[in-house]
């Protein structure tokens, strides 16, 4: 019987989800990338894509930016990385210790219908390393997952693991509609962002 | 017999970063424009804010959105162009979830840009920020920039959306 080389993005999930601390920011990328991980995992600190494609890293690089006292995952894949390959520059540039890239590196485009990728071999891991990311590693295994994993989640980033997937063959139904701009706030609540005060035309200010 | 005092104009750039400063801005994130290189230098000395250099100014409008959604007020720096190269970002991040940004951009290729070759992206920022229903202003030269700033701070904020000032020269150029 032939069986697949390659774990899925549901193996993944289950084994990020068993090591994942609470206070964890997760974001994810469009289509089953947030809709799977709304399905194992939903959460306040989870802030969900469901477009903007190549987008997920740099916000997470943002995102880290503005809570240096959390650690932040983000979930990309391949195509979306490939269409903002600059992104990894600005994070090797930045350096955000506590900064995780997971890529699900499964070769397509999966969010419409497993198209081909314009590159589908690359080594994004020797890539990462070369723009500067302190540590990079080509995964092939949950089991490697959850080794690399658990070092990441520890400050001394930024790290990239790209994980070898399966591509998806159906697409993931989420559980609720994701509302933008209640994953948003729900999101901003959870980290404890400050309220925008208003000021007579004065620009306003953070409650901070 | 009295000497008439001549008053020095205000030094319009040192305002406009004096006003991020007090708004409580620490994030700027920038991509390079001739008319921005020294304030993104000074922005970069600045103790109270910190500076990324982004690669494509649609990566900057989603590391502007990451950070706000961890709390930290931010201002875009860019040229106009990347009005026009941030589309798809702008609306399928920046206003479907609602962020407050902040744009400042340097309006190149107006009458007053002695660089020819801006002309093109001049003439239709604006027909395409009306295109992407994008609320925008274009900065007086009359008034002072730093209140100018205020407001469009307020616009963002008040208005749960990104807000445009397009900088003219003196503005912006340190």
């Amino acid at each position: 019987m032939v069986s697949n080389s390659r774990p899925t993005r549901e193996d993944y999930y289950r084994a990020l989800s068993d090591n994942l601390p609470e206070e964890t920011l997760v974001v994810t990328s469009l289509g089953n990338a947030s809709y799977l991980w709304a399905t194992v995992r939903d959460a306040p600190e989870n802030f969900y894509l469901e477009d903007a494609m190549g987008l997920a890293l740099p916000l997470a690089l943002g995102l880290a930016v503005a809570q240096p006292n959390r650690e932040v995952v983000v979930v990309e894949g391949d195509g979306g990385l490939l269409m903002h390959m600059g992104g990894l520059v600005t994070v090797g540039a930045v350096a955000p210790n506590n900064l995780t890239i997971l890529l699900i590196q499964n070769g397509v485009h999966a969010a419409s219908g497993g198209q081909a990728l314009t590159n589908a071999e690359l080594d994004i891991a020797d890539i990462a390393r070369a723009m500067g990311l302190k540590h990079a590693e080509n995964i092939t295994s949950v089991k490697e997952f959850q080794s690399g994993l658990v070092p990441a989640l520890k400050g001394d980033g930024p790290t990239l693991l790209a994980l070898a997937t399966e591509p998806d063959l159906d697409a993931v139904i989420p559980p609720a509609m994701l509302d933008p701009v209640v994953t948003k706030r729900r999101f901003m609540e959870a980290v404890g962002a400050p309220r925008y005060v208003s000021i007579f035309f004065g620009g306003g200010m953070l409650s901070e | 017999m009295a000497r008439e005092k001549t008053m020095k104009p205000p030094h319009r750039p040192s305002e406009l970063l004096d006003t991020l400063k007090r708004l409580g801005v620490r994030l700027a994130v920038a991509v390079p424009d001739g008319w921005l290189s020294e304030i993104l230098v000074r922005i970069e000395q600045e103790p109270s804010m910190s500076l990324i250099r982004a690669t494509h100014e649609e990566e900057a409008l989603a590391i502007s959105c990451g950070a706000q959604l961890g709390g930290m007020r931010t201002v875009l720096i860019i040229q106009n162009v990347g009005l026009l190269t941030m589309g798809a970002g702008m609306v399928s991040l920046a206003q479907r979830y609602q962020f407050p940004l902040l744009i400042l951009a340097s309006y190149r290729g107006t009458p007053e840009d002695a660089t020819y070759y801006h002309i093109p992206k001049g003439r239709v920022t604006e027909p395409v920020l009306r295109g992407l229903s994008l609320p925008y202003a274009l900065a007086e030269s009359t008034r002072p920039i730093g209140h100018q700033i205020e407001q469009a701070a307020t616009y963002a904020e008040e208005a749960s959306s990104p807000f445009v000032l397009l900088l003219g020269r003196g503005d912006i150029k340190w």
